[in-house]
Formats: C-alpha cells, structure tokens, sequence
C-alpha cells in the first residue's frame, strides 16, 4: 500500500448519518475491500459540518478531508444538503484560492444503498492524496 | 445649496420636528486627513457635520450602536447604505428605526491616495434613502486586474500565508465591520474553541479564512476592514474573492437589492455542484 518513502495519508471523513454514514456501512456488512485510511465521524447532517471542522482537521495533522452527505433531494431534514452544498462551494472555491491543493478536501453524496460507491471513493481520495503527500500548508507545527 | 449645507439644515429639522433623536454623521477631527464619527443630538450642534472624502467609517457599524436610543437619522453612502440593507435583511434593524440622508460618494482618500475598495466601486451611491442629499455620482470604476487567480497553488499559498504571518491579531477588522455583530464571535468563542488564539501561520490563515466565509454574501466591499489594519494586510484580497465566487456562483451581490436574501441563507435546487464528486 504505501508508497516508496511509506507515507499513509490519514483522512478524516464526515458523514451524514442518513445516507453517506449508512452507505459506508452496507460497504462493510458487504465486506468490500477499501483502504483502512478514513477515520469516520459521524454527523446528523451534512448541513451539520461546520467549515470549522474541516479547517480543525487539517490544523490537526488530516492530509485529507472528506465530506459525504445525502444526494441533493434526498436530505432526511429536506433541506440540509441543498444549504451545505452552497456554503461548501464558497469553501472550496476560497480553500483553492488560499493554495490549497485541489483534492485535499473532497465533497461527495453517496446514498444508503451505494456501499460500493463509498469504497471506490475512499479508494480514489486516498489515492489522491497519498500523491499529494502530507499536508504540510495548514497543519499547525 | 451644497451637500453639506443641506445635510446641516435637514439634520437641524429632523431634530426640531423630534422625528429622529439624533443624528449619525461625521465631524472633523484634530489630526488633518481624519474625520470622526459623529453622533448629534443637539440642534446647536448640527454645524459641527461634514462629508467630505477624509469620511471613511462605514456609519451602519455605529448604527448597532445607537439604534435602542430610538429612531436615527443616518448619512449613508453606496456602501453604507448596502450594509444598512443587509443588517436590515438580517432583522438587526427595522426599516422604521433609521431614516437614511442617502449621498453620493467620489471614494474615500486616505493618506493622498483613493481607498483601495473605493476604486473599483461600482456602487456610488445609495441603494435605499429616505431623501437623497445633492445630486447621485457617477463615475468609470476602475478594472482590478488580478493576477493572483493565474498562479499556482503553492505561488498562492506563499504571498498570502506571508501576507497573514503579519496578522497580530488584534482584531480591528471585526470591530469597525458593520455586519460583524455575533454577541460571541468565533474567535472569541472558548467552548469549544474554535480557534486558535496564537497568531502563528495556521491559525492566522484559519482566521482570515473563516472570516471571509462569515462575509460570504454579506461583504459589501467598503474597506472598513483593510483601512483599520494597523499592519497593512490586504484584507480585501479575501472579501473581493468571496464577493466574486458568490456573484458568479449565485449572481447575488451583498446588499444591492433590498428584496433578495444574503446568498448563504437561501439556495436553489439546481445550484452548481461541480465540485461534488
């Protein structure tokens, strides 16, 4: 798994406990393979996620974040996610402009029933930022 | 009649008539180059109000401050006056409580030079005023080329954690900032606390970052901010970028219209989402 100088990205991954957390779930009852490199917390919303949280992470010493909430449409609360989706926008769009390397923050929607999905995009960020290497910009020394 | 003789004698009725109980303006201050804010109360005091472009406080910030004495008549300019729809939209005032001496605005000169934010101001002039003092402004807003948008990612990362290693974070920027007004702010908040006190380069950036998030869509690009900076950050560097991501994201611009909500409040279904995986 790692790479020649042996860096694991560790990457901190939000999920929403209606669909994203429960689709991570059926991705394990299903005992799909995926990289042990995500440390889950479970969130009632995506609408939940603070932009804090995300900036606390990578201060924290996360190379990556992911994000997971319900497909637009879907949110239990009907709204969460469609309020999220803008605020994460202005996030991203102000992470990237900062010069924070595109990929370290990561924003999906996986639903209940898409365990396969939660495990090819764990497979994909962790891929993306172990080419990243460690997050060395925000991290606080 | 100029702007000023006219703001003079309008302030002087409004308090005889006992239709506002003071007046929010500017008066000269003893340093050259400097007005003062003004809050006047006193019809003998009125001649002591001036506008001119040494007027650079964004007057909304101290309409918090007066608006529980009772109904205030303010002078508001461009930006002024959005702020002032913006605190309005966020039910900080009601709309019965001011009443607005709207004036056109030629920018804001601060040691010889045309504020920074003033120069590509497209907003001249109240969007919203009870009466409007002299007649509107007009001018070509200047183009701000922005190179910074063509570097890369690291090149980025290099001038601006530079930039905000100056922060001594003595947070100026929120005090003078009209639509800063959580009785608890972020920075201040300890349980849990959200961030870090210290200004060593993480938690300066995390602060100029959530700062500029809590502007998105309400930052009306005054330049309070940058003009308190006693160390000379380009703190619009930040605001112009939120304000940009939220116009051409949303096609909202902060309080420019009274009757639209600020961008962060509200969404739509079909808002962009190309940057969800």
């Amino acid at each position: 798994m790692a790479d020649s100088s042996g860096f694991e990205p560790k990457i901190v991954a939000f999920l929403c406990n209606w669909c994203s957390y429960a689709g991570a779930d059926l991705a394990g009852i299903s005992r799909m393979q995926y990289p042990p490199n995500v440390r889950v917390l479970r969130v009632p919303c995506s609408g939940r996620v603070d932009p804090f949280f995300i900036l606390q992470a990578l201060q924290q010493g996360a190379d990556g974040v992911l994000i997971s909430g319900c497909h637009p449409g879907d949110c239990h609360y009907l709204t969460g996610n469609y309020v999220a989706r803008r605020r994460f926008a202005v996030l991203n769009d102000l992470l990237q402009f900062c010069g924070l390397e595109p990929g370290r923050v990561t924003f999906t929607w996986v639903s209940a029933s898409e365990g396969e999905r939660f495990a090819q995009l764990v497979r994909e960020v962790t891929d993306r930022v172990r080419k990243l290497g460690p997050n060395r910009k925000l991290k606080k020394e | 009649m100029d702007k000023v003789a006219r703001l003079r004698q309008r302030a002087k009725e409004l308090l005889e008539k006992q239709e506002v109980v003071g007046v929010l303006g500017y008066r000269a201050s003893s340093r050259p180059g400097i007005s003062q804010v003004a809050f006047i109360t006193k019809t003998e005091e009125v001649d002591r109000l001036i506008f001119d472009a040494t007027c650079s406080q964004n007057l909304a910030n101290y309409l918090l401050k007066v608006k529980d004495k009772g109904k205030v008549a303010v002078v508001a300019r461009g930006c002024d006056s959005r702020s002032i729809v913006v605190l309005l939209q966020e039910k900080q005032i009601e709309r019965g409580q001011v009443y607005i001496l709207g004036v056109g605005c030629e920018g804001v000169i601060v040691q010889g030079e045309k504020s920074v934010s003033c120069r590509s101001c497209q907003y001249p002039n109240p969007v919203i005023y009870d009466e409007m003092l002299g007649e509107e402004v007009h001018f070509e807003p200047e183009k701000v080329e922005d190179e910074f948008d063509r570097l890369t990612p690291d090149e980025r990362w290099q001038i601006l954690s530079a930039e905000v290693a100056r922060c001594i974070r003595c947070y100026a920027c929120r005090q003078v900032c009209p639509n800063c007004y959580c009785p608890v702010c972020f920075v201040d908040a300890s349980m849990p606390a959200l961030v870090g006190k210290t200004h060593n380069v993480s938690d300066n950036m995390v602060f100029h970052i959530m700062r500029a998030l809590h502007m998105a869509g309400r930052c009306v690009e005054c330049g309070a901010c940058h003009r308190a900076c006693p160390m000379g950050i380009d703190l619009m560097r930040f605001n112009r970028q939120v304000a940009k991501i939220v116009r051409e994201r949303f096609g909202l611009v902060a309080g420019a219209k009274p009757d639209e909500m600020p961008a962060l409040t509200v969404f739509k279904p079909e808002d962009p989402q190309e940057f969800i995986r």
